[in-house]
C-alpha cells in the first residue's frame, strides 16, 4: 500500500513552503525516518522525513516550487503501485478570489509526515484540512512581495502549478521591468510610448515616441480603404487611350471661339464625360456589391476623388448622364471647390456608384486605384505620355493617356471589365463626336 | 594576441586600459611620452596646481577681513613649479600602479597601426583583437604671421615659466586661455585677452560667460572681443578690434590658446583605412570607427575635448568591444572653468534651448541664498541658473558661477543624466550649511 507524503504544517500562520531539494531520485529506496525533502518557509528551514519505507514513486512538486501545507507532495510505495490517487486536487477556479463556500477543497489526509521542528503539528492531528486557492492564482508570499513593491500580479507569468504566481516570479518581474527616468514616467502618462527597439536597461526620453492622433476624416479614410482591400477582390486593368483628340478639344475649348458657352473645360471633365457615357452602356459597372447582392444604380451617380487639406473626399454628381459637358464641368467645379473649402453639403459625398480618380496632373503614368467600396469599379486617370505608334507603315509619336480600371472581381470578371475599359478608351478617342463639340 | 591594444595613455586610454584589464582582458598600452597624457602631465592637473596657489595667494592678501594679516606675502614661481612636478609625478605613479594592478602591459614607444589587428611600436609588432585609438590632441598653431616669435608660448610652454611675466597677451578666450589669464592676473601680470567671438568661454552658457567676463574685468583683465589677430611682431600683437580698427598690444609673453587639434599623424590611419578628417577620427556612439576592431575615444575623435568625456567614451568602447551594450551620450557632460570665479555647467545652455525651440522655464538665484557662500566668499559674487522643461519639469541644464561650483555641479549632472523632474528633486535633502543649497533653492523657486 503506497503512502503519500504530506507537506507538514508549520505553525498556524504558514500556508505554504518552498521545496528546496528532494534528497532522493524517483525510484530510489528510502527508509522510514530518512530525510526525503528539505523545505523552507519564509522564516526557517526544515526537513521532511519519509513516513514509511519503500521506493519513491513520484513527486507532485519540483524543486523551488511552493507547496501548500497539508497537501501531498510525494508518494512512497512499491513498484507497480499508482500515485494518481494521491495527486493533490487542483481547483479550477483558483485564479479567482476564493470564498470559503465555493473555493474549498478537502485534501485527503494520510498518515502524517514527520518533521523535526518544535512547532511541528502532524497533519493527522489536524484533519481534515480545507485549503483555499490551492493552485493557480497568486501565492500569499508573492502577494506580499507584490504589495510591497507595487507590482501588478496580473501581468506576472506564473511558474508554479497551473500557472500559479509564486514569489520568485514577482521578484523576477520586478527586476525585468526596465527602470524609467522621472521624465519618462511623466511622458508615458502623456501619450508617449516606448519605441519597440528600445533596449537599454533604463528607459530615457530618447527611447520614447509619440504617435500623431489622426483627424476623424483621416480615420474614416483609413477604415474605408482597409475594409475595401480586405473585403473586395480588386483587379486592376491598365490600358491607354490615344489622347490626340482629347488634347485638341481641350485646346480648342480653351480658346472658346468655336463652342460658345464651353469655358474652362478641363481634360478631367472630358474624361469624366466619356466615362459617364460608357457607364450608360455598361450598367453592370455602375453598381454596388453588398453582402452577396449587387445593387445596380438607377442613374449614373459618379464620384470623383478630390484632394483636400483634410484628406481625400469623393464628391458625387447624381444623374450625371443627364448633364451636358458644360453642365458637368460646372457641377464638378462647384463640388470640388466646396469640398476643398470644407463647405460641401454632406449629401453630396454619398450615393455614388462609380468613381474616377485622376492623378494625371501629378505625372502618374499608372496606378492601382482602391475601390470606393461597395462600388464595383473605379477608374484611375493618368498623365498623357508621348508614345511611338505605327501608322500607315510609319512610326509617329502620339500622346496616350493611361487608364487604370480597378474592378471587384467578386462581381465583374476580367473580360467584361476590359470591355468597359475599351469603351471608355473609344469614348475618349472620339470625345468630339460624343460631346457634340467642334474641335 | 592581446584582447586590446591601446594607443595613447591619457584619461581616455589609461582608464580604458585599467577597466578592460579589470575585466580580465589582456591589454597592451602604448605611450610615446609620459603616462597620463596631456591631462595629467601638461593639462588639467598642473594648471589646477597653479590655480590653487594663485587662489591661496589671493586669499592671503585679502585675509585681513577674516582676521588674518601677514607681511611680505610673495609668490614663488620656482616653489610652485616644484610642487607641480611633485603632484604630477605622484599622480602618475598612482596611474602606473593602477595599470600594473590591472595587469596592463605598458610599452613606452610611439605606436603605429600596420593593419587591422597589428600595431608596430619600438621595432616590434603586436597583435590584438581590438585597437583603441586615444592619442588625444595638441595645441593648434594658427597661421598668424610672426607666431614663431620667441615671446609666443602655447599651453604646454607656458608651464615652463619660472618667473612671473610683466605682461601677457592671451590669444583665444576659451577655457584654457581664461584659466591662464586668471592665474597670471592674480599673481600680478598685466593680462589682455583677445577673442574672435562675442563671448568668452567657448560653448558655455552666454549669460555665465558675460558674468565671468564682468568679474574678470573687475579684477583688472583687459578683454578685446570680436577681434582678429593679424600678426605678431616680437612682443607686439597686432589685431583688428570689434570696430574694425587696428590695435597693438605688447606682451612679455604671448599665449596662443586658439584651440586644440587631434593627434592623427603617423598613426597609420590611412594604411588601416580608418576614416578621419581635420577634426579627428570618425566614430559612432559606440566608439567604433569605420574599420571593424578599431575604436577611438577622447580628443582624437573631436567629439568633446574633455578628459572626463574621454574616459567615458573609452569605457563605452571597451564595453561594446567585449559584448556589453552601451552607448555614449553627451546630454550630461559637465564642463568647468577653474578660473576665479569658477564656472560650471551641465546640459543644455539657454542659448541651445532657444536655438532648438525647446520650451523651458528659468530659475536664477544668487549663490548667497546659501548662507555658507557669504561665510566662505566674503566679497564673492555667484549665481545658479536652472533650466527646466516647460511641459514636464525635467532639469534640462544647470549653469553656475562662483564659489566651488565645479564641486557642486555633479549633483546637477545626476539630475540631467537621469532626467529627474522638479517634484522628485524637491524631496531630496541637501546638507546645511553648504553652498550646494543654492542649487536646491534655485530648483525649488522654479515657477
Amino acid at each position: 500500500m503506497a503512502t503519500p507524503v504530506l507537506m507538514p504544517k508549520q505553525g498556524n500562520s504558514v500556508e505554504e513552503c518552498i521545496i528546496v531539494a528532494w534528497n532522493k531520485k524517483i525510484g530510489e529506496e528510502i527508509n522510514e525516518g530518512e530525510v526525503l525533502a528539505e523545505i523552507e518557509t519564509d522564516k526557517a528551514s526544515f526537513v521532511v522525513e519519509a513516513p514509511a519505507s519503500g521506493k519513491v514513486l513520484g513527486y507532485f512538486f519540483s524543486e523551488g516550487e511552493l507547496a501548500p501545507v497539508l497537501v501531498n507532495i510525494a508518494v512512497i510505495g512499491n513498484d507497480g503501485e499508482g500515485i494518481e490517487e494521491f495527486r493533490p486536487v487542483i481547483k479550477e477556479s483558483a485564479a479567482q478570489a476564493p470564498s470559503a463556500s465555493n473555493a474549498s477543497t478537502a485534501v485527503p489526509v494520510a498518515s502524517g509526515a514527520i518533521v523535526q521542528s518544535s512547532s511541528f503539528t502532524t497533519a493527522a492531528q489536524d484533519a481534515p484540512v480545507v485549503i483555499e486557492e490551492a493552485f493557480g492564482g497568486v501565492s500569499p508570499r508573492a502577494k506580499r512581495y507584490a504589495k510591497r513593491f507595487n507590482i501588478d500580479t496580473s501581468t506576472v507569468k506564473g511558474s508554479g502549478v497551473n500557472g500559479r504566481v509564486i514569489e520568485k516570479d514577482v521578484i523576477a518581474s520586478r527586476y525585468a521591468e526596465p527602470k524609467k527616468t522621472d521624465l519618462v514616467r511623466k511622458m508615458l502618462n502623456d501619450g508617449w510610448e516606448v519605441r519597440p527597439n528600445a533596449k537599454s536597461s533604463t528607459i530615457r526620453s530618447s527611447d520614447l515616441r509619440k504617435g500623431l492622433e489622426q483627424s476623424n476624416v483621416r480615420k474614416v479614410i483609413a477604415q474605408r480603404m482597409s475594409e475595401s482591400l480586405k473585403n473586395h477582390a480588386q483587379l486592376t486593368l491598365n490600358s491607354s487611350a490615344d489622347a490626340t483628340m482629347l488634347l485638341k478639344c481641350r485646346a480648342t475649348l480653351k480658346k472658346g471661339a468655336s463652342n460658345p458657352g464651353y469655358v474652362n473645360i478641363t481634360i478631367g471633365d472630358l474624361i469624366m464625360y466619356a466615362v459617364i457615357k460608357a457607364l450608360v452602356e455598361f450598367p453592370d459597372m455602375n453598381a454596388e456589391y453588398i453582402n452577396g447582392k449587387v445593387y445596380k444604380a438607377d442613374a449614373v451617380n459618379i464620384g470623383f476623388a478630390c484632394d483636400t487639406d483634410k484628406g481625400l473626399l469623393v464628391p458625387v454628381i447624381a444623374e450625371a448622364e443627364k448633364l451636358t459637358l458644360s453642365e458637368l464641368s460646372g457641377a464638378v467645379k462647384e463640388r470640388a471647390f466646396a469640398a476643398i473649402d470644407g463647405t460641401i453639403n454632406p449629401d453630396y459625398l454619398e450615393g455614388g456608384a462609380f468613381t474616377v480618380s485622376n492623378l494625371g496632373a501629378f505625372g502618374i503614368e499608372t496606378f492601382t486605384p482602391v475601390l470606393n467600396a461597395p462600388q464595383v469599379g473605379i477608374l484611375g486617370v493618368c498623365a498623357p505620355v508621348l508614345r511611338p505608334v505605327r501608322e500607315d507603315g510609319e512610326v509617329v509619336y502620339k500622346d496616350y493617356i493611361g487608364l487604370s480600371l480597378t474592378i471587384d472581381h467578386q462581381v465583374i470578371d476580367g473580360a467584361p471589365g476590359a470591355k468597359f475599359l475599351m469603351q471608355v478608351k473609344e469614348n475618349i478617342q472620339n470625345i468630339d463626336k460624343l460631346a457634340g463639340i467642334e474641335c | 594576441m592581446y584582447d586590446l591594444m591601446i594607443i595613447g595613455s591619457g584619461p581616455g586610454g589609461y582608464e580604458a586600459a585599467a577597466y578592460a584589464g579589470g575585466m580580465g582582458k589582456s591589454v597592451v598600452l602604448f605611450e610615446k611620452a609620459k603616462i597620463g597624457g596631456t591631462c595629467l602631465n601638461t593639462g588639467c592637473i598642473p594648471t589646477k596646481t597653479m590655480l590653487k596657489s594663485a587662489h591661496l595667494y589671493h586669499e592671503a592678501k585679502e585675509g585681513a577681513e577674516l582676521g588674518i594679516t601677514a607681511d611680505k606675502i610673495s609668490f614663488d614661481m620656482k616653489a610652485l613649479a616644484e610642487r607641480r612636478t611633485g603632484v604630477v609625478s605622484n599622480l602618475r605613479s598612482g596611474v602606473e600602479g593602477m595599470l600594473k594592478r590591472a595587469k596592463v602591459v605598458v610599452v613606452n614607444a610611439e605606436a603605429k597601426i600596420l593593419e587591422k589587428g597589428k600595431v608596430e611600436a619600438g621595432g616590434e609588432v603586436y597583435e590584438g583583437k581590438n585597437i583603441l585609438l586615444s592619442t588625444g590632441s595638441k595645441p593648434a598653431t594658427p597661421p598668424i604671421p610672426g607666431a614663431d616669435s620667441d615671446n609666443v608660448v602655447d599651453s604646454t610652454g607656458i608651464l615652463q615659466l619660472d618667473t612671473i611675466p610683466e605682461s601677457l597677451v592671451v590669444i583665444g578666450g576659451g577655457v584654457i586661455g581664461l584659466e591662464f589669464a586668471s592665474f597670471f592676473n592674480t599673481v600680478g601680470t598685466d593680462v589682455t585677452v583677445i577673442e574672435m567671438l562675442p563671448n568668452i568661454g567657448g560653448a558655455i552658457d552666454s549669460e555665465m560667460a558675460k558674468r565671468l567676463m564682468q568679474d574678470m574685468k573687475k579684477q583688472g583683465i583687459n578683454f578685446s572681443m570680436n577681434s582678429t589677430v593679424k600678426s605678431i611682431d616680437g612682443d607686439k600683437v597686432i589685431y583688428v578690434n570689434k570696430d574694425g580698427e587696428e590695435q597693438t598690444v605688447a606682451g612679455e609673453k604671448i599665449l596662443m590658446s586658439t584651440g586644440r587639434v587631434p593627434v592623427i599623424q603617423e598613426l597609420g590611419l590611412d594604411e588601416a583605412g580608418v576614416v578621419y578628417d581635420r577634426n579627428g577620427i570618425k566614430c559612432d556612439k559606440y566608439g567604433k570607427t569605420n574599420v571593424d576592431g578599431i575604436w577611438a575615444c577622447g580628443d582624437v575623435t573631436g567629439r568633446c575635448q574633455l578628459a572626463h568625456a574621454a574616459t567615458r567614451e573609452g569605457f563605452v568602447a571597451v564595453n561594446n568591444m567585449f559584448g556589453i551594450e552601451d552607448e555614449m551620450r553627451y546630454t550630461a557632460v559637465p564642463g568647468v572653468i577653474y578660473s576665479a570665479p569658477e564656472v560650471a555647467g551641465v546640459g543644455y545652455t539657454e542659448d541651445k534651448l532657444k536655438e532648438n525651440g525647446i520650451a523651458y522655464k528659468k530659475s536664477t538665484v544668487p549663490m548667497a541664498v546659501a548662507g555658507r557662500f557669504s561665510v566662505d566668499y566674503p566679497n564673492g559674487q555667484g549665481q545658479v541658473k536652472v533650466l527646466i522643461g516647460e511641459e514636464y519639469g525635467q532639469i534640462l541644464g544647470v549653469h553656475m558661477i562662483g564659489g566651488p561650483c565645479g564641486e557642486i555641479i555633479h549633483s546637477a549632472v545626476m539630475m540631467v543624466e537621469n532626467e529627474m523632474t522638479v517634484d522628485t528633486i524637491k524631496s531630496t535633502i541637501f546638507p546645511h550649511p553648504t553652498i550646494s543649497e543654492a542649487l536646491m533653492i534655485a530648483i525649488s523657486h522654479a515657477k
